[in-house]
């Protein structure tokens, strides 16, 4: 895979290195609550679509939070996260095609039976 | 990007390592995917309200078999895996090796929880009626997060792995930093999947009677 005799890394390095670190424990911290907030989000007496809508968001924070932080795309170069977002912008372009173009309610459902 | 970043610019003509960057079009890639298999779930779970029909011949509803405490606790799993995952990544960026292998065993465990909560949750399902044949949701539900899974214990061997490897003293420098990170990556990824999955597939189920999809729509049976 690869050699370890290579120099040591800077103390500028390290020293970023220690700063995303409390960034790793207080992201962990959020993703934890959040989820925590979301299961409970569930029970409360809301309108679906707002308990939906709001579920939705924080899967999205959820979601942007890991890719920025814990997989590193605000660190690193753009291209990384203009080829990662090509392809979320794809799938999410195929969900919404495949959900409007098999809308339920104009399939013979008699198929199935 | 940082000035520490640029410290490690990769020779390349993009200045992004040639490993990392193909592992983040392979992700982009594993995306559409993914996306595919999230649209068919919802798409036939939309058609088949009714969730499936087990051996005796009942109508049985999807959010009835959920186990929600564990889902979630799987999810809280995946999600401080990943976490461990990111300290291992930065545990090898500052060559600490110990702590490195330290973490990444906590990654592995956590996999390994998640992957036997999966286990246990296609068992109790499969003992309740829902089968991979017997309904278009069952096919769709166990394809979707048995694909997940595998994905799981791919990073779970890939990170068994490297543990082992990081003994021969091979695993050191900023290379060895940059295999890790690779990992790392994929990973992560398998931990946002879930994220989606968790709120797409389990969550919405437990929205009013019927799940988000609702009443008004014919209950099929096969």
């Amino acid at each position: 895979m690869s050699s370890s005799h290579e120099a040591a890394p800077s103390p500028a390095f390290l020293a970023e290195e220690v700063r995303r670190y409390h960034h790793f424990i207080v992201l962990a911290l959020w993703l934890a609550v959040v989820t925590g907030a979301e299961i409970v989000l569930i029970f409360l007496p809301l309108p679906v679509a707002v308990v939906f809508t709001v579920l939705a968001l924080m899967s999205a924070g959820k979601f942007f939070a890991v890719i920025l932080w814990f997989m590193h795309l605000i660190y690193d170069k753009r291209l990384l996260l203009w080829c990662f977002l090509a392809g979320l912008v794809l799938a999410f372009a195929t969900f919404a095609a495949v959900l409007n173009l098999f809308d339920a309610a104009r399939i013979d459902t008699r198929w199935f039976s | 990007m940082s000035d520490t970043a640029a410290a490690h610019e990769a020779p390349t003509s993009t200045g992004i390592d040639h490993k990392k960057l193909i592992m983040w079009l392979f992700l982009a890639s594993d995306c559409m995917f993914f996306g595919t298999l999230i649209s068919t779930h919802l798409l036939y779970r939309k058609l088949f309200p009714a969730g499936f029909t087990d051996a005796e011949g009942h109508q049985r509803f999807i959010q009835n078999l959920f186990n929600l405490e564990l889902t979630s606790f799987s999810t809280f799993i995946l999600l401080m895996s990943s976490f461990l995952m990111a300290l291992a990544v930065s545990a090898m960026h500052k060559g600490q090796l110990k702590s490195f292998r330290r973490n990444v065993l906590g990654v592995i465990f956590f996999g390994l929880i998640f992957l036997g909560c999966q286990v246990y949750e296609f068992t109790h399902f499969y003992h309740q009626g829902l089968t991979i044949q017997n309904s278009v949701l069952g096919s769709t539900f166990y394809v979707l997060t048995g694909t997940h899974g595998t994905h799981v214990a791919i990073g779970v061997l890939w990170l068994i792995l490297l543990y082992f490897y990081s003994f021969t003293g091979k695993l050191g420098g900023h290379m060895g930093a940059l295999d890790v990170e690779v990992a790392g990556l994929y990973w992560h990824f398998v931990d946002i999947v879930w994220i989606i999955i968790f709120t797409a597939v389990y969550l919405v189920e437990y929205l009013g009677p019927n799940g988000i999809w609702g009443s008004g729509l014919p209950a099929v049976t096969q």
